[in-house]
């Protein structure tokens, strides 16, 4: 009886090593990388704003990020990327099944973020905030419908 | 003499610490509820309701009733041994206001409390979307942590207060001492003469609450002029915090 006991937890535990390692596809992590790296950068923006005096040199380096890390979105999700996978994610299953919503939906904030480097290189906070309030837009557009509603 | 004639009815909790006392117990829920239920809009405000009532109470257990004073129930270990000794004997001296061992879980709860509303200033949610009145004011990483710490400290309060309501119900079966209802009518009585406790006029409790609130209320627009502008110098939100998760 023990020996099986024994042989079976030990099957069990080597599958399961077996099985996580056998090789999760690298751009989860990257994904969600550069989405927490576009947070991060948010943050720096949005942190000025509520500052009595905002610097406008964090705002700049963070619209480099936000711009950089918005371009490579739509290539983040590959086929076999979904829910699928069995990779704890918060993908939804609309980015594959409408595929040209999600790349409408990466292409605005493509074009959001370029609008706002373009408008932070100017220094005028005004236009800064204008421009921060399509990126705050773009990133709902896809929070909507690609990402499962945050509990 | 009868008995009846020997006890003496005091007022034992004063209102301020009653009404702080039952505005926890109510207010504890609906920070769960709400941080459970993505309200965050309506936790920031509740939390800094609590944060104006841990404040007052900090103040009060400074210049209040003689029964809300740190001074007059916050004690060492060697007396918290004594009592949990003294305990079982029946003729011990009536204590008038916290015991020992219970002053020590005001302690625990009010600093964890303190604790957890300092905690949720800085707290953001999973994007730093949604964010504590002063989380512009430290980093993404800083704030990730202070989150999770946010989370962690609700259980250790959660278990405190099972430890709270547990205890009410052992002085309520073994030693038949009603905690309960001095707590909701301020008064209770005592079977031998007691001093009373000395309480507080209500206009210093008034004086106490509008420094508390001003606090909870700078706090919650910043911490201005230094951390944030005034509300009515600040520009109108671009981006609505709620508006892009």
């Amino acid at each position: 009886m023990k020996i099986w006991k024994f042989a079976f937890i030990a099957s069990a535990a080597l599958s399961t090593s077996i099985m996580a390692a056998a090789v999760v596809n690298p751009v989860f992590q990257q994904r969600q990388d550069n989405f927490k790296g576009l947070g991060k950068a948010m943050k720096g923006v949005m942190d000025e704003f509520k500052k009595p005096a905002p610097d406008m040199a964090v705002i700049k380096a963070n619209a480099n990020v936000l711009a950089a890390s918005a371009s490579k979105v739509a290539r983040q999700f590959p086929k076999g990327t979904g829910p699928e996978a069995g990779v704890k994610a918060d993908a939804l299953p609309a980015i594959w099944e409408k595929p040209a919503d999600f790349k409408l939906a990466a292409s605005r904030l493509v074009a959001a973020t370029r609008d706002f480097k373009s408008a932070s290189a100017t220094g005028d906070i005004a236009k800064v905030r204008v421009a921060m309030g399509a990126v705050g837009q773009a990133c709902k557009g896809c929070h909507d419908n690609f990402r499962k509603p945050r509990s | 003499m009868t008995i009846e004639e020997q006890t003496r009815t005091v007022i034992l909790w004063d209102l301020p610490v009653r009404l702080v006392h039952w505005a926890f117990v109510g207010l504890m829920p609906a920070l769960w509820w709400t941080a459970r239920n993505g309200k965050l809009d309506l936790h920031e405000k509740i939390g800094m309701t609590m944060l104006g009532l841990v404040v007052f109470r900090l103040l009060w257990g400074v210049v209040g009733s003689s029964t809300a004073r740190f001074a007059s129930f916050v004690r060492g270990p060697a007396a918290v041994m004594a009592y949990l000794r003294g305990m079982r004997s029946s003729d011990s001296v009536p204590i008038v206001g916290h015991n020992p061992l219970g002053g020590l879980s005001v302690i625990a709860l009010l600093g964890l409390l303190g604790a957890q509303v300092t905690l949720g200033l800085f707290a953001q949610d999973t994007d730093g979307i949604f964010s504590g009145p002063l989380n512009h004011l430290v980093s993404w990483d800083t704030a990730s942590t202070m989150s999770a710490a946010h989370g962690l400290v609700f259980n250790l309060i959660l278990l405190f207060v099972v430890v709270h309501i547990a205890a009410i119900a052992f002085y309520r079966i073994a030693k038949r001492d009603n905690l309960v209802g001095p707590m909701v009518s301020g008064r209770k009585r005592f079977a031998e003469s007691i001093v009373a406790p000395r309480i507080a006029p209500l206009w210093r409790a008034l004086v106490i609450a509008a420094i508390a609130s001003t606090i909870a209320v700078w706090l919650a627009w910043g911490a201005p002029p230094w951390g944030s502008p005034f509300p009515w110098d600040k520009p109108a939100d671009v981006v609505d915090e709620q508006s892009y998760m």
